[in-house]
């Protein structure tokens, strides 16, 4: 098992980003140094009365200055109370926790295709892929303009195409009407591979057009959790070709939150 | 130096803080979060002789001091669990407990037979309580009779320590918990989890796949007193006491109404480091207390 660490992480920096989404920066140095692009943190969030801590993918991370970032919106009590923490506070942080995406040599063009707060893992792969000189188009949609995050970033190290529902940035539809014209446009090449993050409904259509295509890919699933780490076998993904007589399910936590696409069933 | 030991019959435990079955895998999932030396012992995930794959999500439900959970014993089956599980367990430098669940009296029996091959096995729980599995878990522990009947027949095929878990699910906890003793238990661990439910309002669904499901956490800790209290007024043999325990100041609750340890559950999702700073809390107060001996808590409370 991958080595993770259990860190009192400080505030550097709580930034609102639109509509009721945020950039929350810590300083958690064994964390930047040991996390993958697509693993996450779990963050206990003090002075409110949830009971678990919170997942959330880690979106970039600064090694040299042992710097962890995290998208999030607020959904609940939890990051509600979240988004109240001050710059110095400090935040007990496990991390980093699961399997991240798998860049392999074979790939030689990446196709990103995120919905909403599924942008959240993508700054930290683009980097990655960044590294590995791999060139990346970024698909992203979300319901109107406020909701857009770190486009900038994306666009330091990607092609971005932008989409809104209701038109209000890029083209109008969903990011799902933007993968498919797309494909269209820029018939698939073998070696394209697609990553996903987004809503159920969206990620089980990428799946669809990605097995129409016979594209290969990669999803990172949001599920609930109770640890993260493997502990409470909550977070059961169905496995989409069971062996016989083996576990039917993964678990988001340790066996993602990255899976490849035609392993799993994407599941309400 | 304060002295935290305790025994449950043969088993000498250094302290009497154990983690809860299924709330810390097989131990593994811990690794580089705690020191497993310090902890008086682990109790495994549920072992069976067959191969499970646990039940359809969702799975848990967060509740505002608790968690709703139909897991469904998900697990290796007891061969693999010997083989992949138990040289990492037999090197942690602690007591290790093998919680044990069958659908039949025989898979019960049949499971610890196995076990006994594997060495590093310090005692059996056995798992009567688990609110989740359709075949009836919970018969095992709803009815003395039968619960008599497979603790003997498990008594019968080892000498090591044997503990049977039981569920507050009834009506006389302690009617059950007299016949695990009378058929030979060396303890009975209380509490299970409690059925319960929650509904979404606008989806018009459970929240669980199984509709109903086991509720742990704080929460259920004054019910789960109140039935390690009545266990440990009728019965002779030690209570492990188990529900909703976070802390040294719960530890301390749970040995004056008679528990002689504690197993905790819950806490390690949210706080993995919980039970070794239970265990360092504990020490401190004993020594605050002027205790010298943590034993001397168990069943002290004042009437």
């Amino acid at each position: 098992m991958a080595e993770k660490f259990i860190e009192n992480t400080r505030v550097v920096d709580l930034q609102p980003l639109g509509a009721a989404n945020f950039l929350l920066t810590l300083e958690a140095p064994l964390i930047s140094r040991a996390a993958t692009a697509g693993q996450f943190i779990q963050v206990a969030v003090p002075r409110c009365s949830v009971l678990w801590r919170r997942p959330f993918s880690i979106n970039d991370v600064s090694t040299e200055n042992g710097l962890v970032e995290i998208l999030f919106q607020i959904l609940g009590r939890g990051t509600r109370a979240l988004a109240e923490v001050k710059r110095g506070d400090t935040l007990n942080v496990i991390g980093p926790l699961g399997n991240g995406f798998r860049v392999e040599s074979t790939v030689r063009r990446a196709l990103i295709v995120a919905g909403g707060l599924g942008i959240a893992p993508f700054p930290f792969l683009l980097k990655r892929l960044g590294e590995a000189s791999i060139p990346s188009v970024v698909l992203y949609g979300v319901g109107r303009r406020e909701q857009l995050c770190c486009v900038d970033r994306l666009r330091e190290r990607a092609e971005v195409y932008l989409c809104t529902l209701d038109g209000s940035a890029g083209e109008q539809g969903t990011v799902v009407d933007l993968l498919e014209k797309h494909l269209r446009e820029n018939p698939p090449i073998p070696d394209l591979h697609l990553f996903t993050c987004g809503p159920t409904p969206m990620m089980r259509k990428v799946q669809t057009i990605a097995e129409k295509h016979q594209l290969s890919g990669q999803a990172s699933l949001e599920t609930v959790m109770a640890c993260g780490f493997g502990a409470c076998v909550g977070c059961a993904v169905p496995m989409r070709h069971p062996q016989p007589g083996v576990q039917e399910y993964y678990l988001a936590c340790k066996d993602g939150p990255v899976f490849n696409l035609e392993e799993i069933i994407i599941h309400d | 130096m304060i002295d935290l030991s305790v025994s449950i019959g043969a088993l000498k435990l250094q302290n009497p803080v154990l983690t809860a079955s299924g709330t810390f895998g097989y131990a593994e999932e811990f690794e580089g979060l705690i020191d497993f030396r310090l902890l008086g012992g682990i109790v495994t995930k549920t072992v069976t002789l067959d191969p499970r794959p646990g039940n359809s999500p969702p799975r848990i439900v967060e509740l505002p001091n608790g968690m709703l959970n139909s897991i469904g014993l998900p697990n290796l089956g007891v061969e693999r669990f010997i083989t992949e599980k138990m040289p990492y367990l037999r090197r942690l430098g602690t007591r290790i407990i093998v919680n044990v669940a069958g659908r039949t009296g025989e898979e019960f029996v049949e499971c610890v037979r196995r076990l006994e091959t594997a060495d590093g096995i310090d005692a059996y729980e056995l798992n009567y309580s688990c609110p989740n599995v359709k075949e009836g878990g919970l018969s095992f522990s709803s009815d003395a009779h039968v619960a008599g009947r497979v603790t003997a027949a498990v008594r019968a095929v080892t000498k090591r320590p044997l503990i049977t878990k039981l569920t507050p699910n009834v009506t006389s906890i302690s009617d059950i918990g007299l016949a695990c003793q009378d058929a030979g238990a060396d303890a009975v661990s209380a509490v299970n989890t409690l059925v319960g439910m929650a509904v979404d309002i606008r989806t018009r669904r459970a929240k669980l796949a199984t509709v109903t499901g086991g509720y742990s956490g704080p929460a259920i800790k004054p019910i789960a007193l109140a039935k390690v209290y009545e266990l440990a007024r009728r019965l002779s043999i030690p209570v492990i006491g188990i529900g909703g325990i976070c802390s040294a100041e719960d530890i301390v609750e749970f040995l004056l109404a008679g528990a002689t340890a504690v197993q905790m559950g819950t806490v390690n999702f949210y706080e993995p480091t919980a039970t070794v700073r239970a265990v360092e809390d504990l020490e401190k107060f004993c020594r605050a207390q002027n205790i010298f001996a943590v034993r001397t808590l168990i069943g002290a409370m004042e009437l």
